[in-house]
């Protein structure tokens, strides 16, 4: 919970940054969003129009009560703040999803991850946000932001998902909800710890992600990782430690050798290979893996949420751990 | 003298038909501009484009056209154009056929200099854009500076041959380099350089168009200006020599506007392979081999093929996009393929 520290500071002078509001203004910048909220019915809520610093150090007019949102792969954080976005995340033409979230998005257009200017448009938006400075480089965010105001959450696609939904909870004004939000979930992490300790004692446990062939491994501190071992607290095998210190990403590739001498009494297998067979998972290196060899195996469906992060996606992932754990 | 009239007329009447052949060029470059203009996810019909050409449209109407799809357009014509009079020149020094700014290396090289800069300073989006053609220009310079100081040899100057296969070794040695770097890349920046390196120009706006058009503005005039110079050096270096052209000299003249040419179109447009072979062939098919009419003409058909390969990669996969520099290998390997089987003949 204590990782990212340096991120964490950095973070909230973004933050404190942002708090910086301004009621209206205008400045010929914003004639677009104006002439946007014209369109609104007139019935004035408590909010306005308001200015924001994003992590980028553009000044965005956020449009008071914006209706239709774009922002792709945060959808995790607008369900959790009981929004709406106006398209979802998508690959491969709409074929994948973020399959954990569509109780919540079913009847949500898809919207291609790459985010092409003329999809967007064809929405219009009244407000885009943008996970990464990543997803704007090579100076597209002029252009996003002539569709709509362009907020962009972080420089750096960090894996702290916590920052992540306050950032989103401050464009909306919903830093209360945000945290009450952080709250519940904290309490539901700390008493699923107990019940897994009563459960399994200090015993560790991996989680294992099979796709194409290839076992990758999640790292200590990020995605179900930082769920598994933070939250949970639920022991971390030395070559999860060892994988973790030289890790790139959140998911390490390992070979099945490597497998053999992981040390874990618990696995989590994230199988995105069902349909083709799942060859490796017949292999005796692999039969022979202590976790294995004594059923401790779960096994969940890539449409979980295991290889995402968000307050949703964090909880399913701990419900399921819980369930295969107590069993 | 009534021979020497003769003559003078067949050349006039040569000069007529390739000057009715560019101009027709040009003419489906203006059709193939019209229908790109119709071509995307927001569907438009034409009077809604020649409204918003002129200022009659929604505000809608007229971001797209003006801030999506008009630099866009601009900027395929321009690298086309850029890539094919650089192939053009190159084919003309080394005298050969196969010549190309990929098969050189020269993209590569440009490609690697622009893909050192994104994995030190990963934040591009701060990036000031005009610079990155200068990067790619610097990129293809060394290399060109490698594979002609390799091809060099003191006493017999630059073989065409030993240059074209020196430039292969060369983009090999720097492809395998490229890869190396897209190992130690985080997934994010992958993801960039990947679109980047398949000729992607869907993230292109105003600011590239900019940034690449003073390139093209100076470095084609100047190449035409050379015209009869490479026509010269067609000949072959003795009989160049002959004629009195001091050819390392021109040479390397030719070689910097290629690679500068090259350089910029590759720095906004990625890896678009196979215009600089394909641009020139095309447009020696038309109209012959003098560089007075070959110049221009392989600018406009290069400018055509990556403008048409752009549209359709938009057209094939809504709301997904294929990047033009896929779409033009897929036209043009199966072109390559037929020029080395010709060339064995």
């Amino acid at each position: 919970m204590l990782n990212n520290k340096k991120r964490n500071g950095i973070m909230s002078s973004f933050l404190v940054l942002s708090l910086s509001l301004a009621g209206c203004s205008d400045s010929g910048e914003n004639v677009t969003q104006t002439k946007d909220n014209e369109k609104k019915p007139a019935t004035e809520e408590l909010s306005t129009e308001r200015i924001l610093t994003d992590a980028m150090g553009h000044e965005v007019t956020i449009p008071a009560n914006p209706k239709h949102i774009i922002a792709s792969y945060l959808e995790d954080n607008l369900v959790a703040l009981g929004i709406t976005p106006a398209a979802q995340w998508s690959i491969n033409d709409g074929a994948g999803l973020q399959d954990y979230l569509q109780v919540y998005l079913k009847d949500v257009p898809t919207i291609p991850s790459e985010l092409p200017f003329e999809v967007v448009a064809s929405f219009t938006p009244d407000l885009i946000i943008m996970s990464s400075a990543q997803e704007v480089e090579g100076s597209k965010y002029d252009q996003y932001a002539k569709i709509a105001p362009t907020y962009v959450v972080e420089v750096e696609n960090n894996s702290d998902w916590r920052e992540k939904l306050l950032s989103v909870g401050e464009i909306f004004e919903k830093t209360d909800e945000a945290k009450q939000v952080l709250e519940v979930y904290e309490k539901k992490a700390t008493e699923s710890k107990k019940i897994i300790q009563d459960s399994i004692g200090s015993e560790s446990a991996a989680a294992i992600w099979l796709v194409n062939n290839n076992f990758y491994i999640v790292s200590e501190n990020v995605s179900s990782g930082a769920v598994l071992y933070g939250d949970l607290g639920l022991s971390t095998p030395s070559v999860v430690k060892e994988i973790s210190s030289t890790a790139t990403g959140n998911w390490s590739a390992i070979s099945l050798e490597r497998l053999a001498e992981l040390d874990a009494d618990h696995i989590f297998l994230i199988n995105s290979d069902k349909g083709n067979g799942a060859e490796m998972l017949k292999d005796p290196v692999w039969q022979n893996i202590p976790a294995v060899k004594n059923g401790h195996i779960y096994e969940y469906g890539a449409e979980t949420s295991w290889l995402y992060s968000g307050v949703i996606a964090n909880t399913q992932i701990i419900d399921g751990v819980v369930e295969s754990l107590t069993k | 003298m009534k021979e020497k009239n003769n003559k003078t007329h067949t050349q006039h009447r040569a000069k007529t038909k390739n000057l009715i052949i560019i101009g027709v060029l040009g003419l489906l470059i203006v059709v193939a501009f019209m229908i790109s203009m119709n071509t995307g996810f927001i569907k438009l019909t034409p009077l809604e484009v020649i409204r918003t050409l002129f200022g009659l449209g929604t505000e809608k109407q007229h971001l797209i056209l003006f801030e999506f799809r008009l630099p866009r357009i601009i900027i395929a014509v321009l690298v086309g154009m850029g890539l094919a009079v650089s192939g053009c020149v190159l084919q003309g020094i080394s005298r050969n056929a196969l010549a190309d700014p990929g098969i050189l290396g020269i993209n590569a090289g440009a490609g690697l200099a622009v893909m050192l800069f994104i994995s030190f300073f990963p934040s591009t989006a701060a990036t000031p854009v005009f610079l990155l053609p200068v990067l790619a220009f610097f990129g293809a310079g060394v290399t060109a500076v490698i594979i002609y100081s390799l091809a060099y040899k003191r006493h017999e100057g630059i073989s065409p041959m030993r240059l074209l296969l020196t430039g292969v070794a060369v983009a090999a040695g720097i492809s395998s380099a490229m890869i190396v770097l897209t190992l130690r890349l985080s997934p994010e920046n992958y993801q960039f350089v990947a679109t980047w390196l398949a000729g992607s120009i869907w993230g292109s706006n105003w600011k590239f168009v900019l940034s690449l058009l003073p390139w093209i503005l100076v470095l084609i005039p100047f190449v035409f200006s050379k015209a009869r110079v490479l026509n010269v050096l067609n000949l072959g270096d003795l009989t160049a020599t002959g004629l009195g052209a001091s050819i390392e000299k021109e040479r390397r003249i030719l070689l910097a506007a290629a690679v500068g040419l090259a350089g910029a179109s590759v720095s906004v447009s990625g890896g678009i392979g196979f215009v600089g072979l394909i641009g020139p062939h095309l447009a020696r098919q038309l109209v012959g081999s003098r560089h007075q009419f070959l110049i221009p003409a392989a600018a406009l058909t290069g400018g055509l093929l990556v403008l048409v390969a752009d549209t359709l990669g938009r057209w094939i996969l809504q709301p997904s996009e294929i990047p033009a520099g896929i779409v033009v290998a897929v036209i043009g390997a199966p072109y390559f393929l037929y020029l080395l089987s010709r060339l064995k003949d």
